[in-house]
């Protein structure tokens, strides 16, 4: 068995639909300037198109346009949303595909990194059995709100930027700018859950994040270690979180801004061993991003365009 | 000039009235000592335990991204914990058997070059389409033999000077039978035709052929096949 895979090569099963992952790259380098955001998403339109037909993200598409992923990312979840059960869903699709993600990049530095210290190979180890049980619980989650597995489609995004070849930047990757994002989001659904008072929701995920603290941590400690004689490796490590950070703050939609949808976990951080400064700067790297009135507008523009699209196309085929 | 007293309960005035031990009806402790092996067998019997420990672990570590069934990647979540687990607590009994600093910080060393050869065949399937290969090394072949080893090992060491490594033996051996029971199921679901029960056979065979001519973990086992 060879070192290191790509991310194409992770194997699913026929219920997975996977999907080019440009449209998340793209994100973290939108300019606050709504023609941008409009042009290059009519630019991937027909992409995000293909991906999304046949599955439950159809209807999504079908309302909003190629930019349904802009309001699903960046408008928060509100009880009375008239698409909350959709969106729900293609939020916990999206983390349960993130947690397998997780448990395959965290196995995978089991095989890749032999010669690794011990106690680094039972993190990973704990980790692995960690993110499998993740799976489980979000699949079941995911039942819970009656969606299933294969309803939405899969990128591999979080694998391919996460997964360096160097162990020291694998862990700032995936165990603190991955996992860190994790602790956001999760932190985000627990406030959900407990405004619609769902302990179900509420109790598995409080389980899941305390797990992400942990490994988190795993990946502070770790990080430290492998470069603990040579400040420039530190460094690009640092530098190489900023940019996973980065990728996975969906254009600020997950950022220190008044108006994140998905607002920074500071306490959870914080315990799991970010410094108050690297919490600043992620907010600051996440807040470079266009607004949400900018992504807002976006957003309508492309739908209301994707609707008249859509009303030339029926009637043409009626002449 | 009084007697000093250097425990508390030793003077004569205060010894209890008990009777010794063997006044009661307690069924008489028949161990005996000398086992069949001496501290340096065992500790060398479990740095080659550790090595098979360890490496199943780094194996299903790396197969988990190319196993394309979801049940199978996180069932071997669990199993890699364990795997981990067991490899550790080995480890740890390694300077108890005054192993050390001499082995540096992993502890594990194969039974012998034949053994290290299989463990490299065990890994090598790497396709999507070989979750039957991969899971028949580890499953049918690896773990069945270990527990063997296992088991045996525990009813010839020194059973009161070696209790350690037997309590330490029971545990991984209670969880590698529930592994094997749970990769049985899976196989057992996988092989539900002719040719994939093949598959699996041949596999089977080979690597059981391969285990029994290098001697087993130890390079000394008389290898049982399943």
């Amino acid at each position: 068995m060879k070192r290191f895979i790509d991310h194409d090569e992770l194997a699913r099963d026929s219920r997975f639909i996977r999907q080019d992952g440009a449209a998340n790259s793209v994100l973290a380098t939108l300019p606050d300037d709504v023609d941008t955001v409009v042009d290059i998403f009519e630019q991937l339109a027909p992409m995000i198109e293909k991906a999304t037909r046949g599955t439950a993200a159809e209807p999504l598409y079908e309302e909003y346009g190629p930019a349904y992923n802009l309001v699903v990312l960046n408008e928060p979840i509100h009880p009375d949303d008239p698409a909350l059960v959709n969106r729900l869903r293609f939020r916990l699709h999206g983390i349960l595909i993130g947690e397998l993600q997780a448990l395959e990049g965290a196995s995978r530095s089991l095989w890749d990194f032999p010669e690794a210290p011990w106690e680094f190979k039972m993190n990973m180890a704990r980790q692995a059995w960690d993110e499998a049980r993740h799976v489980q619980i979000y699949e079941k989650l995911l039942q819970y709100m009656g969606g299933e597995i294969g309803d939405y489609p899969e990128n591999t995004f979080l694998f391919e930027c996460a997964c360096s070849e160097d162990p020291a930047m694998r862990v700032a990757g995936v165990n603190r700018g991955l996992e860190g994002l994790a602790c956001d989001v999760f932190r985000d659904l627990i406030r959900y859950a407990e405004k619609v008072g769902d302990d179900t929701i509420k109790q598995a995920v409080d389980f899941v994040l305390a797990d992400e603290i942990t490994h988190v941590r795993f990946g502070s400690n770790w990080v430290k270690e492998f470069t603990k004689d040579d400040p420039d490796y530190f460094k690009r490590t640092q530098e190489f979180r900023r940019e996973v950070d980065k990728r996975f703050s969906f254009g600020g939609a997950r950022s220190a801004r008044a108006d994140a949808a998905i607002p920074l976990a500071v306490q959870d951080r914080l315990e799991a061993g970010f410094t108050a400064e690297e919490i600043d700067e992620i907010g600051a790297l996440s807040a470079g991003g266009p607004s949400r009135e900018t992504l807002r507008e976006a957003a309508r523009i492309l739908a209301e365009r994707h609707r008249a699209k859509k009303a030339q196309q029926t009637q043409t085929a009626a002449e | 000039m009084s007697e000093q007293r250097l425990y508390p309960g030793s003077g004569q005035d205060e010894r209890t009235s008990f009777a010794p031990y063997s006044a009661f009806d307690i069924p008489a402790d028949l161990r005996t000592l000398h086992g069949r092996f001496d501290v340096e067998a065992v500790a060398l019997r479990v740095r080659n335990w550790r090595y098979a420990e360890e490496w199943m672990m780094m194996i299903m570590g790396g197969w988990v991204a190319t196993i394309p069934e979801l049940p199978v990647k996180t069932g071997l979540g669990k199993i890699i914990w364990d795997s981990a687990v067991a490899a550790d607590e080995l480890g740890k009994r390694l300077p108890e058997l005054r192993c050390g600093s001499k082995v540096g910080q992993f502890g594990s060393q194969p039974g012998n070059e034949g053994f290290a050869a299989l463990i490299q065949e065990i890994s090598s399937p790497e396709s999507p389409e070989l979750t039957i290969e991969k899971l028949t090394g580890i499953f049918d072949v690896l773990k069945p033999h270990l527990v063997d080893v296992y088991e045996r090992f525990c009813t010839e060491t020194d059973q009161i000077c070696d209790a350690p490594t037997i309590i330490l033996l029971e545990d991984i051996t209670r969880r590698s039978r529930a592994h094997i029971a749970w990769g049985n199921t899976i196989l057992d679901e996988l092989c539900k035709d002719a040719a994939s029960e093949q598959r699996r056979a041949k596999r089977r065979d080979e690597l059981a052929a391969m285990l029994a001519e290098c001697g087993g973990v130890t390079g000394e086992e008389a290898v049982v096949t399943h």
